[in-house]
């Protein structure tokens, strides 16, 4: 009785694996396996220097991080200082500009759900690699 | 239905090993089915428990983004894996609903079932007691706003009506 209980589910989870391969190919363009921001939110440096002065750099790394060294722009929000920090960010945002956060690494995740924010591709370490 | 006391031909075979019933199997050792008037009340709990997996089933493969970050939210796996539970546990769920309702595999998706339930409570719980603020992600939006207890309650409820269904096939026929 074990052995068919065992050999119906086993049945069943192979079942299930054949629609959610499918649905993995449908949905490739819309999910990223690394990292939980879609793609259509992330941005490299070379796009956000397109965009030029209407981009505000945000840097959600710590403060001592952002005192070593920072994007030259960038304003400082990060959680620990949160509402300190909000006024100075809310005084230079406008709507229609783009927002550009980065963090020390890809898990930044800040900027889900508002429109006209992206996480800079790769972080700081990837501004640092192209522009120093 | 398949018969699987009919001398054994390869087709049958494979189809009799899927369902978990020895072809050739004499008549002597298949085992005492109840009455339909008695196992009635237990297909109402079958559907409701099959109905309540089809559509938290259905609902998250309508947006599997969503599903995989409210998998993220528990802190419990990496990312890359719950991409990968959020594309096939809506199907798995989905296939289990299916198979309590029409009684095929009827025992594999039990135990599936049962399993799925325990992991997703052990889940709710770990969340609550490392005081993440989570969305449970189980019914889609619809369950977007539900406190702790009610996600609790509504796990344990299901979990409940699967032990007794569990019970309550101990004596009928293996299909």
């Amino acid at each position: 009785m074990t052995s068919s209980l065992v050999r119906q589910a086993l049945i069943l989870a192979a079942l299930a694996l054949l629609p959610g391969v499918g649905e993995a190919i449908y949905f490739r363009h819309k999910i990223s396996w690394q990292s939980p921001i879609p793609p259509s939110e992330l941005v490299t440096v070379a796009q956000a220097h397109v965009w030029g002065e209407n981009v505000i750099w945000v840097d959600a790394r710590p403060d001592e991080e952002f005192a070593r060294d920072h994007v030259p722009g960038a304003l400082s929000l990060n959680e620990d200082r949160w509402n300190e920090l909000l006024p100075q960010f809310l005084a230079v945002w406008s709507p229609g500009r783009k927002i550009v956060v980065y963090c020390s690494s890809l898990s930044c995740n800040a900027s889900r759900e508002i429109p006209d924010v992206f996480v800079l591709e790769g972080g700081w370490e990837a501004w640092l690699k192209q522009n120093r | 239905m398949l018969n699987c006391r009919l001398p054994a031909h390869w087709a049958l075979g494979v189809g009799c090993w899927a369902l978990g019933v020895e072809a050739m199997e004499p008549l002597s050792t298949i085992s005492y089915q109840p009455s339909a008037a008695r196992r009635f009340p237990w297909r109402i709990v079958d559907v409701i428990v099959a109905g309540i997996f089809i559509y938290a089933g259905a609902i998250k493969t309508l947006d599997p983004v969503q599903f995989a970050s409210d998998i993220d939210n528990y802190k419990i796996v990496p990312w890359p894996v719950s991409v990968v539970l959020a594309f096939y546990l809506p199907w798995l769920e989905i296939f289990c609903g299916f198979a309590l309702v029409v009684r095929l595999l009827y025992r594999g998706a039990l135990s599936i079932s049962t399993a799925l339930i325990l992991v997703f409570t052990l889940a709710t719980v770990a969340a609550k007691v490392r005081g993440l603020d989570i969305t449970c992600g189980c019914f889609g939006h619809a369950s977007q706003h539900w406190s702790f207890p009610a996600h609790l309650a509504t796990n344990l409820g299901i979990l409940a009506a699967l032990l007794a269904l569990w019970v309550s096939n101990r004596s009928a026929k293996p299909l």
